[in-house]
C-alpha cells in the first residue's frame, strides 16, 4: 500500500517533481541513504565520492531546494539532516488516502459515463 | 455515524450515467478492475462474493512487478443503493490486521443528471494511524527512496 500511496502522490502532487529530479541522481540517493542513519557533516558525506567539493555541494543544494535535507553551519562545519516531513506527516497520510478515493471516484465516473454515452448512441 | 475530520474522508460526485450503469461498474468484478487502480497499476479482483461476510480481495499489480494484496469482506450490500466493505475483516467475518484497516461506505442515489455517488472511508483510531505513520517512516523510507528513484529515472 505504501508504494501505492507514494505513486498516487507522485501522480497528483506537482511539487513532487523536484523530489523526482533530486532522486534521479545516484550521488544524491546515496547521500539520503547515508543521512537515514543520522545527521552528518558535508565532509563525511562527500568522502565516498570521487568528486570536487564544489560539485558535491551542488548536490546538497539540490536536496535542500526540494526540502529533503536541511543543513546548518556551526563554525566551519556544515551538518546535514534528513527532513522526512516531505514524505510523512499525519496530514499527508490522510491526503494520500483522499487522493486514492478521489482518483478512484473520478475513474468510476469516467468509466460509467463512457458506457452510458455508448448505450445512448446504440 | 459521526465523521472524524482527521481520520475519515468523503468523496462525492454526480456521475452522468444511470444508476444501473454505476451499480454494474461496482458489482461486476471485471468492470471494477477497469477503474479500481490508477494506471500504470492494474487491479485484479481475486475474490468477489457480494453479500455480507463475502470475500472482497483485490491484488494491485505495479508497473515494476510490485504486488499489493488487500483482502477484505463486504459488510452490507443493498443492490443499486449501498455497498459497505472493510479490510478489518476477511471472508466469513474473520478478524484481520491489515496494514491499513478501513471501512468504506459506498452509496448511490438517482439524480437529475444521473447518479449521486458518494464514497466514505473510515479509518481506525489515531494510535493505529500513528503506528502506520511510524512504520511508513522507519521501514518505508528506504523503499520510498528506491521506488521514487525508479520513477524518477523513467521520467528523466
Amino acid at each position: 500500500m505504501l508504494t501505492f500511496i507514494v505513486i498516487q502522490m507522485a501522480n497528483y502532487q506537482p511539487g513532487l517533481n523536484s523530489v523526482f529530479h533530486a532522486l534521479a541522481d545516484p550521488t544524491r540517493r546515496a547521500v539520503l541513504q547515508q543521512l537515514m542513519h543520522g545527521p552528518a557533516s558535508v565532509t563525511e558525506l562527500a568522502r565516498p565520492f570521487d568528486m570536487a567539493l564544489p560539485s558535491f555541494l551542488k548536490h546538497i543544494a539540490v536536496l535542500e531546494a526540494c526540502d529533503l535535507v536541511s543543513s546548518r553551519k556551526s563554525g566551519r562545519i556544515r551538518t546535514c539532516k534528513l527532513k522526512p516531513a516531505r514524505l510523512s506527516g499525519a496530514e499527508r497520510w490522510l491526503a494520500g488516502q483522499r487522493e486514492i478515493w478521489e482518483g478512484r471516484t473520478d475513474r468510476l465516473a469516467q468509466y460509467a459515463e463512457t458506457l452510458a454515452s455508448k448505450e445512448k448512441r446504440s | 455515524m459521526t465523521e472524524d475530520g482527521e481520520l475519515d474522508l468523503t468523496v462525492s460526485r454526480i456521475i452522468k450515467a444511470p444508476r444501473a450503469v454505476v451499480w454494474a461498474a461496482w458489482s461486476d468484478p471485471r468492470q471494477l478492475e477497469e477503474w479500481w487502480c490508477p494506471k500504470p497499476w492494474r487491479a485484479e479482483v481475486r475474490a468477489f462474493d457480494l453479500r455480507p461476510g463475502g470475500a472482497f480481495d483485490t491484488m494491485m499489480h505495479g508497473p515494476n512487478g510490485e504486488e499489493n494484496f488487500n483482502p477484505g469482506s463486504f459488510l452490507e450490500v443493498v443492490p443499486m443503493e449501498r455497498v459497505i466493505f472493510t479490510t478489518a475483516l476477511t471472508e466469513g467475518w474473520r478478524p484481520a490486521s491489515p496494514w491499513l484497516a478501513l471501512t468504506a461506505i459506498i452509496t448511490m442515489k438517482d439524480h437529475a443528471e444521473g447518479t449521486d455517488y458518494c464514497a466514505r472511508a473510515l479509518h481506525g483510531d489515531r494510535a493505529t494511524r500513528d503506528r502506520h505513520e511510524e512504520l511508513g517512516f522507519h521501514d518505508g523510507w528506504n523503499t520510498c527512496i528506491a521506488q521514487l528513484a525508479a520513477i524518477a529515472e523513467k521520467r528523466a
